[in-house]
């Protein structure tokens, strides 16, 4: 640090210190230390956002993690819990880095409502691992205790949704969203152990890297057991179908698979995928032995339908206004979590926090990203073990990725006034999961892409290029022709989804840099940020 | 005069020690806290040591090879 001379430099000094640098100064990646993405010191933002960020991020989270333990199952359950799997103890832990990276370079509003959301999905991902350990029988000494017999397993892939009629008496808890799907984000040394593990039993290596990592939990054997019963599907892909095959075998539970069309647009195949939900209430009902309750689902649904509703008005300020305070990995990462997990408390009390942040956003003109040089939207699915690039991008470059497709599959309500028409939605829902319905679902929905474009007033295009979804099933050449006709800026980014071997960080961050000098040809706004060796970090 | 007589007075009150040695302690693990959030020493001990410590042990654990069981499809 260079010492101050003038008084004009005491006085930048100690505007910087009082306000924090400004977005071009401040040289975030002198920040890491090398390879591991430890921060020599966490970011300074000023006065006033240093100390939100270390009492409402680092102590709130800190201390919320340990509550939220206490209140879904108490210390012992989870020390168990931890000392038995390795998703868990290496991903509940660097929690805290999670939330530093995804949110590195945020001010103000932007620094609230990305952190809120980033808390939402703490608080359900604790509930689900304590009703999982809670009632796992290989932590009780393989007792099914009560907590057991009222769990309903599923395939993380299966929406929630499907199970409120016995909500008020059994929990579904998902057995791959926090042992895999949330791992991905938190620490990516995990998956690849899980990957490993399901080809050590001689499955090729070119199978989705999801499906791969959710099959290796089970070789593993580090799945709890705390369900009488599972309930699978198909979804996103026929890529589940396999790894579901693993999961059935090392399960050994009575099983329901609904599986749901890959092209669903014909009005018949609707008819049969509400059919898949009917035979799935039957089975739910003989599992169980308590009878489907119809209000309890509408209930639960018009809920949900409330989530949506204000999703619908998040859009509207992100595609119609530069007052968006979300930032983009928060914005997806939270989207994806709230629709496949279905309701819960917490989305309500961060969507009322949001409400009240976004409208203060836009009544004052606060702009959040004032840098933003390109708003981009994200196409196809996202490197999960990078998913904070989006932050990144911004911070170097000024490419504020505002929305990604994600986030946009489930643009519907759904119908309570009637049992029909109520099915026949959730069939619809449960078609449009992520990835399913802009990925695998007909070039159709595929090239909404450029509807979406023109409505979030998108100048560029982020391309994912899951190579082991083949690029999005083979499509990336006339997406090629499309960009070439309309004369729009695509970066492709191409990764193996949980896997960062293949593709590494870094490696992303070159591919942008290079589309940015040589055909943008940009200045980037932090150049500390443009190379950097954090390989071996979470 | 006074002033001093209660001045000493307040010194000598329990509660008023109690309560300064309380806002002691505090100021102080806040000031603790702080230096382990700015310089990420929670990072830190969880990088180097906690998840090295964690993994030797997951990987010593005895698991049961799933491929003994035979894949039963009657339930
Ligand atoms: S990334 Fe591609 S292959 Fe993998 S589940 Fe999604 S759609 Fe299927």
């Amino acid at each position: 640090m260079k010492l101050p001379k003038t008084k004009a430099d005491v006085k930048k000094l100690l505007r910087d210190f009082w306000h924090g640098k400004p977005h071009g100064e401040r040289r975030l990646g002198d920040l890491y230390a090398d390879k591991t993405g430890l921060y020599k010191h966490r970011e300074w933002r000023g006065v006033r956002d240093t100390f939100y960020y270390f009492h409402m991020v680092w102590l709130y989270n800190y201390a919320h993690m340990v509550t939220d333990i206490m209140q879904d199952g108490g210390m012992v359950n989870f020390a168990k819990g931890l000392w038995r799997y390795r998703w868990m103890g290496q991903t509940y832990l660097p929690v805290l880095h999670w939330f530093d990276r995804g949110l590195e370079g945020l001010r103000g509003e932007a620094l609230r409502a990305s952190a809120w959301h980033y808390r939402a999905m703490v608080c359900v991902s604790i509930k689900q691992l304590m009703d999982m350990f809670n009632a796992d029988a290989k932590l009780h000494g393989g007792a099914h205790n009560d907590a057991w017999q009222h769990n309903i397993a599923h395939k993380e892939t299966v929406w929630g949704g499907v199970f409120y009629p016995w909500s008020d008496q059994y929990t579904n808890v998902p057995m791959e969203m926090v042992p895999f799907f949330i791992t991905c984000h938190v620490n990516n040394h995990t998956a690849p152990h899980y990957i490993d593990a399901v080809q050590s039993i001689g499955l090729p290596g070119d199978p989705c890297t999801m499906c791969q990592a959710e099959a290796g939990l089970f070789v593993q054997d580090d799945i709890p057991d705390y369900a009488p019963f599972v309930v699978t599907s198909n979804e996103a892909c026929d890529g589940s179908v396999a790894s579901t095959a693993i999961e059935d075998w090392f399960l050994d539970l009575p099983l329901f698979a609904m599986p749901q069309p890959m092209r669903f647009d014909d009005p018949l195949v609707q008819e049969h995928c509400a059919n898949e939900i009917r035979e799935l209430w039957k089975f739910v009902e003989e599992q169980t032995g308590v009878p489907f309750n119809e209000q309890l689902l509408c209930e639960k649904l018009e809920r949900q339908n409330a989530l949506q509703r204000f999703e619908w008005e998040k859009w509207d300020v992100a595609a119609k206004t530069p007052y968006y305070p979300i930032n983009s990995v928060a914005q997806a990462l939270y989207r994806v979590y709230q629709t496949q997990y279905g309701d819960h408390d917490i989305w309500h009390r961060t969507d009322r926090k949001i409400s009240r942040i976004m409208a203060k956003c836009v009544e004052r003109k606060i702009e959040s990203f004032p840098l933003t040089r390109h708003r981009a939207i994200a196409w196809s699915c996202a490197p999960l073990y990078y998913s904070n690039w989006t932050t990144w991008a911004y911070n170097c470059w000024g490419l504020n990725v505002v929305i990604n497709m994600d986030s946009l599959m489930f643009d519907m309500t759904i119908r309570t006034d009637n049992l029909d028409d109520c099915v026949l939605d959730m069939a619809r829902y449960h078609e449009w999961a992520p990835m399913r319905r802009m990925t695998v679902g007909g070039m159709q929905h595929i090239f909404e892409l450029w509807d979406y474009m023109e409505r979030f007033r998108c100048d560029m295009v982020i391309m994912y290029d899951q190579l082991h979804c083949k690029s999005m099933q083979g499509v990336s050449g006339l997406f090629e022709d499309e960009f070439r006709k309309r004369d729009i800026h695509a970066i492709w980014i191409p990764h193996a989804l949980a896997d960062k071997r293949t593709v590494s960080r870094s490696e992303i961050r070159r591919i942008v840099n290079d589309y940015m000098t040589t055909v943008m040809k940009e200045e980037p706004l932090d150049p500390s940020l443009l190379e950097y060796d954090d390989d071996m970090g979470w | 005069m006074r002033h001093t007589s209660t001045r000493r007075a307040a010194r000598h009150c329990p509660l008023l020690r109690l309560l300064r040695v309380l806002l002691t302690v505090a100021a102080a693990l806040y000031a603790l806290l702080f230096v382990v959030f700015f310089f990420d020493l929670d990072g830190k001990l969880l990088y180097y040591v906690v998840e090295p410590l964690l993994c030797r042990h997951y990987d010593r654990m005895e698991r049961r090879n799933p491929l003994d069981m035979p894949y039963r499809t009657d339930r």
